[in-house]
């Protein structure tokens, strides 16, 4: 790990002071950037640990759910309201990492995963991501782990996250400080296909979320997340899908589908969800309108498994929500 | 420098002391730490020397000058004590003084908590530049030494020169630690783990490192209650928080129920997992959450075993969480 100034701001302010100097990055539970700083990957100069703002309320108001940036993953997916009014977020950071990481994971830091592309990981391979220009190894790699939509030329990386394919069905929107004031961002506009890798957001420099905000809806108290992988528990996704229902009597009136797993960045299916609406909730409509997902995928020989497995995987997610078994 | 054959020797200067009951019950106490070390002690108060060996009395010794000491009748029995404005040194049998240092308050009490006491201050301020076993040895001779000096300066004087502390390298913090209950202060770089501090500093070796990148949950202890990976951990960023690792879940000489269970279900084959395992499970057994086996293993998936002692893992679990399922 490379050497570097620490500093523990006890203000916003002076947290957005120190993350404009250059070379600047900020450290909250650590989980992502200590473990790309110990590989190489990341060599800050500077480290600002956000450890010491008042960040991490959860505030359950009538209406919605104001989640502070440093709240952990478990105090949010243990959080009862959070349970009650938008279970697929607590049932998609339950699915994710281990017991430790989610005690140490924030949720401004899961925003900001990093990908877990093993040639990303690795020094000895190029990567346009880490390295602008220097090429992409998963192209001639194995890549049974990559993505089959969202790609670019330049990268075909996984976003890794759990709670960010929940947040992106729940419509949540995202809270951002800088020097200049304060901006929201839905989660839809938060991720950025990776036409240049080593830009994932459209965050600005200097940028800090403080918190993300959920708005009740119809759909977000009957949602679901189901997710594959290659054992039971502590794995990143081969596929997960968080669903979300609004259904009145016999009809869907409206349906948020995103994909984790299979896409540069929290992949939302609006084909399917378009599908949806207006149909009975039956087994036989969510299997067909789960075979409308990944219709523009570009699979890849070692990952060409994953477009079957992402759409089984929103037809059970489908049935769980819409009671359908 | 002299030769100094025999085994190493650890100077003390000890105010007050006197072979009367207390202070040889006094004595008692640092004869498991000289054993350890393979250490004689030559101590001297205003009463006279001695000379201490782990399983012998305290017996006199004869001082031929300033830093001539006689222990035995032969040539090889005449030793020298380095003394400077410095402090003292400590000589180890190949001759080599291993330290001198002195501290820049007196440390107050007895021979055995300043030996402790002066251990941490030693700990936290030198260098690690020694390989692990001269480290450890460097450490405890040096705290007696320091314990020992700082007792035997009857009227400092305010010309005195600044003591040899280091002066902290670019970058340094000074934090303090509050592990198991007992406050450590230690000057570490912020790059320095929390596992690396706790294994490499406070020599606190039961939390282990296994894969130093968040993978297999040996190196897992508690922050302010809750588990977390200390590999992906800054030190400097818990600074103040409790901490507790495996050495602290033993109370008043009993094992933690979990431990016992461990034991009796035999929940390890290698071992080396297993300080990790525990400390998972009694989080998980505080926080409710063992609540059937399946979410046993669920939340027990971020610690790995490699003999794959899984099974007797969960009935220790559960043993302790009583009613077994």
């Amino acid at each position: 790990m490379n050497a570097f100034s620490y500093v523990r701001p006890t203000s916003e302010a002076e947290a957005l002071r120190a993350l404009a100097e250059p070379g600047a990055v900020a450290l909250a539970g650590g989980t992502t950037l200590v473990d790309l700083m110990r590989l190489d990957v990341m060599r800050p100069a500077r480290v600002v640990d956000l450890g010491g703002l008042p960040l991490d309320r959860i505030d359950a108001k009538s209406g919605g759910i104001s989640i502070g940036a440093l709240a952990s993953n478990t105090a949010v997916a243990d959080h009862p309201e959070i349970r009650a009014r938008f279970p697929v977020l607590a049932e998609a950071i339950d699915a994710g990492a281990s017991g430790q990481i989610r005690n140490m994971a924030s949720v401004g830091g899961n925003l900001l995963q990093r990908t877990r592309c093993s040639y990303f990981r690795d020094l000895a391979s190029p990567c346009n991501k880490r390295s602008p220009g220097a090429g992409c190894a998963a192209f001639d790699g194995y890549t049974r782990n990559h993505a089959v939509v969202g790609g670019s030329p330049n990268c075909i990386a996984v976003h890794p996250s759990d709670m960010c394919v929940a947040l992106l069905a729940l419509d949540a929107v995202v809270r951002i400080k800088s020097a200049s004031g304060e901006r929201t961002i839905p989660m839809s506009e938060l991720h950025v296909v990776p036409d240049r890798p080593n830009v994932e957001t459209s965050l600005r420099p200097g940028e800090l979320i403080t918190a993300v905000e959920l708005r009740d809806a119809p759909f977000a108290k009957r949602s679901r997340y189901v997710k594959v992988r290659d054992r039971a528990s502590f794995a990143f996704a081969l596929a997960s899908a968080a669903v979300a229902l609004d259904v009145e009597g016999t009809t869907i009136n409206a349906a948020r589908v995103a994909l984790g797993g299979v896409a540069t960045k929290p992949w939302r299916e609006q084909r399917v969800e378009q599908a949806l609406v207006g149909k009975r909730p039956t087994q036989q409509m969510f299997d067909a309108a789960a075979k409308l997902a990944l219709a523009d995928a570009v699979p890849r020989p070692d990952n060409a498994f994953k477009v079957a497995l992402a759409r089984r995987v929103i037809a059970r997610a489908l049935a769980l929500a819409g009671g359908v078994s | 420098m002299q030769d100094a054959p025999g085994p190493c020797r650890v100077v003390a200067f000890v105010r007050g002391w006197s072979p009367d009951r207390a202070g040889v019950l006094e004595l008692e106490r640092v004869r498991a730490h000289l054993r350890g070390l393979s250490a004689e002690l030559v101590f001297e108060s205003e009463h006279g020397t001695w000379l201490l060996r782990p399983d012998d009395d305290p017996r006199p010794i004869e001082r031929l000058g300033r830093t001539r000491f006689r222990v035995d009748d032969d040539e090889d029995g005449v030793f020298v004590i380095v003394a400077s404005e410095a402090g003292p040194g400590t000589i180890e049998a190949s001759g080599a003084v291993r330290f001198a240092h002195c501290q820049r308050s007196p440390i107050a009490g007895t021979l055995a908590p300043a030996l402790q006491r002066a251990t941490d201050v030693m700990l936290a301020q030198a260098p690690l530049h020694f390989t692990r076993r001269a480290w450890l040895t460097t450490c405890v001779v040096s705290g007696f030494a320091l314990a020992v000096l700082s007792a035997c300066k009857q009227k400092p004087s305010r010309e005195e020169p600044e003591p040899a502390v280091r002066a902290p390298e670019a970058g340094e913090l000074d934090i303090v630690l509050d592990v198991n209950g007992t406050k450590h202060p230690l000057r570490i770089e912020p790059r320095v783990s929390l596992l690396d501090a706790l294994r490499e500093r406070l020599l606190l070796t039961g939390t282990k490192k296994g894969c130093d990148m968040g993978q297999c949950g040996a190196c897992t202890v508690h922050v302010a209650g809750k588990r977390v990976l200390s590999c992906l951990t800054l030190a400097v960023a818990v600074q103040g928080k409790p901490i507790t690792t495996i050495e602290g879940v033993a109370k008043a000489g009993e094992l933690h129920p979990l431990q016992r269970a461990f034991c009796e279900h035999d929940g390890m084959q290698c071992g080396f997992c297993t300080p990790g395992q525990i400390m998972s499970g009694i989080a998980i057994l505080d926080e409710n959450r063992a609540t059937d086996d399946d979410a046993i293993r669920e939340q027990m998936s971020g610690n790995i075993c490699r003999c794959g002692a899984y099974p007797n893992i969960l009935a220790a679990i559960k043993a302790a969480r009583g009613g077994a399922s």
